[in-house]
C-alpha cells in the first residue's frame, strides 16, 4: 500500500463542505445531516450489559466525565452569531433523551486501563456510534470498553451550547440550551488507520507537576491519542524517584519537590490508562545521564566535561561507563526495578546523541574496552542486550531512538520499535531492516523548533531544527513517504514531541495544543476523510479551531491559530480560494513585502 | 566591594547574578550578607504630604517582599548560605525621601505627564550594618521605580529574605523615555483582568508606555461614547468589549504603575469592522481576494477622500481620544492598499483629480488638527512619513516597524522616532503562517525574535549624533494574530524584558551577563503569578555561563 497523503495538490480546495464540524479526528466513516437536535435536561447515559457482567468502574467513570462535559463545555458554534441563529429553531427541535452504550459479544469487560496497556498489535478501539435525529436512543456499540471510550469522545464533540435568551452582556450565568446541529450522525466501525498515536513530554530539562502532566492527558485523550511516551529524566535532572535508587533523586532532581515519587509515577499511570492512554517510559541510555554522576560517581564518563561541545551535544556531558560491568549491572537493575512497576509492554531505553570522545577521553572506560578487548560498538551492543534481555524478563518490548538501529553495530530483537527522529527521511533505513517504526521527525513534528537557540551566548541564532513546525507542516506529514508496500504494516504510528529546553508549565499548554492534536488526526483517520477526498488543511482548519476552542473550555491553554474573526469563517483567511500550491507562492511573497 | 559603573560597551564576565533588570545607571554592591527583618517597615515620613498611589505602591512593595519567596538561582538554592544569613545583620526599615520641589505630585500624574517632562531618577543605599536604608527621588515616580529595584534585591530561604551583596547603593535614571509595550486587542480579545495583570509584569521592569492598538479590521471592542453602534456591531461578542468604565481602569491601573497608556486607532487602513455599523465610510469592505484589497483579511479601508468620511474620522478620534488620559494617540497609517481605492467607484469620485496621497494628506491633516485640539500629539506609523508624503506636524512621533534600518529616514525628516522595528522586536514571528492553507509558510518576519537578537538592538545605529535627541525610545510588540490569553505571558516574557533594558540602560550590554539577570526575573515574574517562559533547562538557570557554547 503506497497511499500519498496530503500533499500540495490542486484537488484540496473542494472540500469546503463541512463534513462535521467538531469531530477531531475525524472518524473515518462518517456520515451527518443537518438538523438540529437538543440534549434533554433529562439526558441519561446508559450501559447496557448483560447483568451477570461486572461492569468496570473505570468505564462508568467515563460516563460520568461525559455527562459532566456535556453540561460543562458550553461551546458556543464557531460562527459569526456564536449560535445565536439557531435559537430560534431550536424551540422546535427534538430532544435526545439517553445515549446507550452496548457492547458485542458476552464475555466479561475488562476495564479501560486493562486494555490501554495491552500489547500495542492487540488493542480494539473500534466503536459505532448512532444518533438519530427525531430523538430516539442514540447508541454506541463496541466490542471493547477502550472502543466505549472512544466512542463517547466522539459523541461529546458534536455538541454545543447557546444561551436561552440574547445575551446583555452580564456577567451573570444564563441557562443555555445544549444541541447538536449535524443530526442525524452516524459513525460505522470507526477505528484507528495506526495503533500507536503518541505525545511525547520531556520532564528532565524543565520539570512539569503531576497536576501539568493529567491534564496533558486530558487534552491527548481528546483527540484520541494512546501513547504518553515519557522522557522523564535526561543529563539535566532525575526527577524520577526509583525504588533502591532513591539517591538519584534525591541528588539529582531540581529540589525535593521536584520529584516524582512511585506513588506519583502510579497515579498518572493510572490516570492515563483510564483515558486509553499507555505510559511509554524511557530512561535514556547510555547518553544523557550526566546527572546520575550526583549519587553514582563511578558510572559516569566524562562527568561536567568542558568544553561540553566536545564531549555531549548540550550541557552537561556525561554517559554511563557502557563498557563496565559493574555498570552494566547497575543499569540492568535501575531500569529493571522501574519497569516492573509500569504496566506497559513498552519500555525505551534511549540510545540518542552517544559522544564517542567522551568514551575515548574516559581512562576507566577505555582501560574496561582493553580488559575485555572489545571495540567501543562491541561494548554498547553487550550493554544493550543485557539491559532488553533485562525488560524482555518483566514482558517489555524495547523502543530505542533511530541510531541505535542506524548507527551502531547493536543486535536488537526483532520486535525492538525504534523512534524515527532525526529525519523523516530515515524511515526507509530502519524498516528496510525489519524493525517496527514509530514517527517522530523532528522536520515535522517537532514542537520545540523555532524558539531561538538555547545557548546562552548564541545571540540571534535559530533553534537547530527552525523553523517552526506549523500545525499545517505537520499536517501534511506521509507516514508511508519513500517506503515500499511490503514496509507499510511496520509502520506502528507516530507523534509530536515537546524537548523542554525552552519548555516548562507557564507554556506547556501553549506550544503542545492544539498542535499537538495534528499527529492524532494523521495517525487515527489516514490519508482519507469520509468522503474519500484527501485529508487537507484546508477542510480541517475549521475542525481544529473547533477543537481549540473546546480545549479552553475544559481549561486547556491552547493557542488561537488564527484571529477569531477568520475562526469563526470557515476559508475566509485562506489565501483567496486559489489553488493551494499558487495560493502559497503568492501568499509567501505578498506576506513577505508588508505586513506587520 | 565591586563596582558596576555601566557604560556603553564596557561588559564583565564574571558570573554576577544579582538579579536586577533593568541594570541601573550605577551599581555598587558589596559581599556582606544581610537579611530583611520580618518587621521592616518602609517610611513615607520623608514624603511630606505622599499621594495615595505612591503609599499604595508601597504597601504593594511590601506584599512582594513577602510573597515572591525567590530562592537564589544557584545549584543548591541558597541553602549553604543559610548559616551566614542567619548571622547577618537585619535592615529593619527603608526611608523614602522626596528631594523636589514643594508637594510631591501623584505617579498618576508624573506617569502621563508629556515625555519629555518626566522624572524618574532615583538613588537607593542599602547599608550592610542593619542601618536604614534610604531611597531619595525628586519625583513620586522615581520614588516608584526605585520600590521596584528594591523588590528585586532579596532571595529567600526557608522564610528569610536575605542578599549577599551589602552594602549597595545605586544612582539610576533611563537612558531614554519612552519604553514601551505594543497589544494587539483586536485580532484577538483580551479581557481587562489580562491587561491589568500584563501591566503588572510592565511595571516590574520599569516599562513606561502601553501602547495600545485597540481595534483593527477583525473586531472593534472599545466603546466610544456616541460611536456606541460600532462596537456593538463590531466587537467579537456582547463581552469582548472595553467599556469607558473599563478604559478609565485600565488607564488609572496603569497610571499608578508608572505607565502611560496611548491609544490606536489606526485609520485609514485597518478598518474594515466599521462597515458593520458605518457601511458609507468603508471602501472595499470584505472584498475578495482579499490578497488583493489588504495584507491581511477582511479587506476595508476608510473612504479618506470623501468628506464625510473625513469629518466621521476626526469625530470618531476625537471621541475616543478623550478617553485616554495620554498626551500621545496614535492615528496609525500603516499598510494602506492603493488597490482598493483604485476599485471603490466612490473614492474614484472623491478624489476628483488628486492622487490618494493628495487626498491622505488632508484625510490625516484634519484627524490630527482635530487631536491637536483635543491636546493630543499623534503617533503615525513610518509609512505616512516615508511612503505617503503626508503633511505631519513637527511633534508627531514615528514608529518604525517595517525594518530597524528604516530609522535613519524618519530622523533625517526631523521627526522623533519609536522603535518597532519587525527585525527585532515583533514578539509574534516564527509561529508560522496563519492563513489558514499556507502549508510551508513561515510567519513574514521569520525566524522568531528571540531575547539576545532584542537584546543586541542599537537605537542609535545609523543616527548621526544630532538627530540623537530624536530618538525617544522603544518596544517590543505583540500583534495577535496567534495569540490569546492563552499565551499572552508565554510569549511575551521575559523576552520583552529586552527593550525594556536596552531603553532604561542604554545599548550594548552583553548576553553573556545579562542572562542569569534574565533568568532572575523570569523566575521572579512566575512566583508573582506571571507565566513567563524557560530560557533554558532549569541546571542551566542555576549555573550561569555553563550553557554557553564555549563553557
Amino acid at each position: 500500500m503506497r497511499l500519498p497523503f496530503v500533499t500540495i495538490i490542486a484537488l484540496s480546495f473542494c472540500a469546503q463542505a463541512l463534513l462535521a464540524s467538531g469531530l477531531w479526528p475525524i472518524p473515518r466513516n462518517l456520515e451527518a445531516g443537518n438538523q438540529l437536535l437538543k440534549l434533554s435536561p433529562a439526558f441519561s447515559i446508559q450501559l447496557h450489559i448483560p447483568s451477570a457482567i461486572e461492569q468496570p468502574q473505570d468505564l462508568l467513570d467515563a460516563i460520568s466525565r461525559t455527562r459532566t462535559r456535556l453540561q460543562n463545555d458550553k461551546l458556543g458554534r464557531l460562527t459569526p452569531g456564536r449560535g445565536e441563529e439557531d435559537r430560534e429553531a431550536l424551540v422546535a427541535a427534538p430532544s435526545l433523551l439517553r445515549l446507550t452504550l452496548g457492547i458485542k459479544g458476552d464475555g466479561p469487560l475488562s476495564s479501560i486501563a486493562s486494555e490501554s496497556v495491552k500489547d500495542i498489535a492487540n488493542r480494539d478501539e473500534k466503536y459505532s456510534l448512532v444518533v438519530p435525529a427525531d430523538g430516539s436512543s442514540a447508541t454506541i456499540t463496541a466490542s471493547s470498553s477502550l472502543g466505549l471510550l472512544r466512542g463517547l469522545t466522539t459523541f461529546e464533540q458534536l455538541w454545543y451550547w447557546v444561551p436561552s435568551s440574547p445575551s446583555d452582556g452580564s456577567d451573570v450565568e444564563q441557562d443555555g440550551i445544549i444541541y447538536a446541529h449535524q443530526a442525524p450522525v452516524a459513525v460505522k466501525d470507526d477505528a484507528p488507520a495506526f495503533p500507536y498515536r503518541g505525545f511525547m513530554l520531556d520532564t528532565s530539562r524543565n520539570f512539569f507537576s503531576t497536576k501539568d502532566i493529567k491534564r496533558t492527558l486530558d487534552a491527548m485523550s481528546m483527540s484520541k491519542l494512546n501513547v504518553f511516551h515519557w522522557h522523564v529524566v535526561d543529563s539535566q535532572s532525575f526527577p524520577l524517584e526509583i525504588p533502591g535508587f532513591l539517591e538519584l533523586a534525591r541528588k539529582g532532581a531540581y529540589s525535593s519537590q521536584d520529584i516524582y515519587t512511585t506513588a506519583d509515577v502510579q497515579d498518572i499511570v493510572k490516570y492515563a490508562a483510564e483515558r486509553g492512554i499507555d505510559v511509554l517510559m524511557e530512561i535514556d541510555t547510555p547518553g544523557h545521564t550526566a546527572i546520575i554522576a550526583k549519587a553514582y560517581p563511578e558510572h559516569i564518563a566524562c562527568p561536567n566535561a568542558s568544553p561540553w561541545n566536545q564531549y555531549a551535544h548540550e550541557p552537561p556531558a556525561g554517559q554511563l561507563r557502557l563498557a563496565s560491568p559493574a555498570t552494566i549491572d547497575f543499569t540492568v537493575s535501575l531500569l529493571s526495578s522501574i519497569a516492573k512497576i509500569l504496566p506497559s509492554t513498552m519500555f525505551g531505553t534511549g540510545g540518542d546523541e552517544i559522544n564517542v570522545n567522551c568514551y575515548d577521553k574516559d581512562e576507566q572506560t577505555q582501560e574496561d574496552l582493553k580488559k575485555s578487548g572489545k571495540t567501543l560498538e562491541q561494548a554498547l551492543d553487550t550493554f544493550t542486550r543485557r539491559t532488553h534481555g533485562a525488560l524482555r524478563g518483566f514482558g517489555k518490548k524495547a523502543v530505542v531512538w533511530q541510531e541505535m538501529a542506524l548507527d551502531h553495530q547493536v543486535t536488537l530483537a526483532n520486535d525492538t520499535i525504534v523512534t524515527v527522529w532525526q529525519s523523516s527521511a530515515d524511515t526507509s533505513s530502519v524498516v528496510k531492516k525489519g524493525f517496527r517504526v514509530v514517527h517522530a521527525p523532528s522536520n515535522y513534528f517537532y514542537l520545540d523548533c523555532g524558539g531561538g537557540e538555547w545557548i546562552g551566548n548564541m545571540a540571534g541564532t535559530n533553534s537547530w531544527c527552525d523553523p517552526y513546525k506549523s500545525w499545517q507542516k505537520a499536517y501534511t506529514f506521509d507516514p508511508f513517504a519513500g517506503l515500499s508496500a511490503s514496509h507499510a504494516p511496520l509502520v506502528l504510528g507516530g507523534q509530536q514531541l515537546l524537548w523542554a529546553e525552552q519548555a516548562s508549565p507557564e507554556n506547556l499548554d501553549p506550544i503542545v495544543w492544539p498542535r499537538a492534536a495534528v499527529s492524532a488526526e494523521i495517525f487515527w483517520t489516514g490519508p482519507r476523510l469520509p468522503n474519500g477526498d484527501f485529508r487537507n488543511v484546508n477542510e480541517a482548519l475549521s475542525r481544529l479551531h473547533d477543537l481549540r476552542f473546546r480545549m479552553v473550555q475544559r481549561g486547556v491553554r491552547a493557542i488561537p491559530l488564527q484571529p477569531l474573526w477568520c475562526a469563526l469563517r470557515p476559508g475566509q483567511c485562506d489565501s483567496g480560494g486559489l489553488p493551494s500550491m499558487i495560493a502559497n507562492l503568492g501568499v509567501r511573497r505578498l506576506l513577505k513585502r508588508v505586513r506587520k | 566591594m565591586r563596582v558596576y559603573k555601566v557604560l556603553l560597551g564596557l561588559s564583565t564576565l564574571s558570573s554576577f547574578a544579582f538579579g536586577l533588570w533593568p541594570r541601573p545607571k550605577e551599581l555598587t554592591t558589596g559581599t556582606t550578607p544581610l537579611r530583611l527583618s520580618s518587621d521592616l517597615s518602609i517610611s513615607l515620613a520623608g514624603v511630606a504630604g505622599a499621594p495615595s498611589d505612591l503609599v499604595d505602591a508601597v504597601k504593594r512593595t511590601r506584599g512582594y517582599l513577602k510573597n515572591d519567596k525567590l530562592q537564589a538561582l544557584v545549584p543548591d538554592r541558597g541553602s549553604s548560605s543559610k548559616t551566614a544569613v542567619s548571622r547577618a545583620k537585619a535592615l529593619r526599615r527603608l526611608q523614602l525621601k522626596y528631594s523636589g520641589q514643594g508637594k510631591p505630585k501623584s505617579i498618576s500624574e508624573e506617569a502621563i505627564a508629556a515625555i519629555d517632562t518626566r522624572d524618574e531618577a532615583y538613588t537607593l543605599t542599602v547599608p550592610a550594618d542593619g542601618s536604614d536604608a534610604v531611597l531619595t527621588a525628586s519625583s513620586s515616580l522615581g520614588l516608584f521605580r526605585g520600590l521596584t529595584t528594591f523588590g528585586q534585591i532579596w532571595y529567600d530561604i526557608d522564610g528569610t529574605s536575605y542578599t549577599l551583596q551589602a552594602p549597595i547603593s545605586i544612582k539610576d535614571s533611563p537612558a531614554y523615555k519612552y519604553r514601551g509595550f505594543m497589544l494587539d486587542t483586536a485580532r484577538n480579545y483580551f479581557p481587562v483582568a489580562d491587561i491589568k495583570r500584563h501591566l503588572d509584569a510592565m511595571s516590574w521592569t520599569k516599562i513606561n508606555t502601553l501602547h495600545w492598538h485597540i481595534v483593527d479590521s477583525q473586531s472593534f471592542p472599545l466603546v466610544i461614547p456616541g460611536f456606541q453602534g460600532i462596537s456593538e456591531r463590531g466587537a467579537y461578542n456582547k463581552k469582548a468589549i472595553y467599556t469607558p468604565a473599563d478604559v478609565k481602569e485600565i488607564t488609572d491601573y496603569a497610571a499608578a504603575r508608572g505607565i502611560d497608556v496611548f491609544a490606536e486607532i489606526d485609520t485609514p487602513g485597518h478598518t474594515s469592522i466599521l462597515h458593520h455599523s458605518f457601511p458609507e465610510h468603508i471602501a472595499c469592505f470584505e472584498a475578495s481576494p482579499w490578497t488583493q484589497f489588504a495584507n491581511e483579511p477582511p479587506a476595508g479601508q476608510l473612504r479618506l477622500a470623501s468628506p464625510a468620511t473625513v469629518n466621521f474620522t476626526a469625530s470618531l478620534l476625537t471621541a475616543a481620544a478623550k478617553l485616554f488620559p495620554s498626551k500621545f494617540f496614535s492615528t496609525g497609517g500603516d499598510e494602506i492598499n492603493n488597490n482598493c481605492y483604485k476599485q471603490d467607484a466612490q473614492t474614484q469620485t472623491d478624489l476628483a483629480g488628486r492622487t490618494v496621497d493628495q487626498a491622505l494628506d488632508t484625510f490625516t491633516q484634519v484627524s490630527h488638527n482635530a487631536l491637536k485640539a483635543a491636546g493630543k500629539t499623534a503617533v503615525v506609523w513610518q509609512e505616512m512619513l516615508i511612503v505617503h508624503n503626508v503633511t505631519l506636524a513637527q511633534d508627531t512621533a514615528v514608529l518604525v516597524w517595517i525594518s530597524s534600518q528604516d530609522a535613519a529616514a524618519v530622523a533625517q525628516r526631523g521627526h522623533r522616532l519609536i522603535h518597532a522595528a519587525s527585525d527585532y522586536f515583533y514578539l509574534d514571528c516564527g509561529g508560522g503562517g496563519w492563513v489558514g492553507n499556507n502549508i510551508n509558510g513561515n510567519s513574514w518576519c521569520d525566524p522568531f525574535k528571540t531575547w539576545q537578537k532584542a537584546y543586541s538592538f542599537n537605537p542609535l545605529a545609523n543616527i548621526t549624533k544630532d538627530q540623537e535627541k530624536l530618538v525617544l525610545g522603544g518596544q517590543q510588540l505583540l500583534w495577535t494574530e496567534q495569540a490569546g490569553p492563552s499565551n499572552l505571558e508565554s510569549i511575551a516574557w521575559p523576552r520583552a524584558a529586552a527593550s525594556a533594558e536596552v531603553f532604561w540602560s542604554g545599548p550594548g550590554g552583553d548576553v553573556r551577563t545579562a542572562l542569569p539577570r534574565l533568568h532572575d526575573l523570569a523566575y521572579r515574574y512566575i512566583q508573582r503569578g506571571v507565566k513567563a517562559i524557560a530560557l533554558q533547562p532549569e541546571w542551566c538557570a542555576l549555573r550561569p555561563g555553563k550553557c554557553d557554547l564555549d563553557a
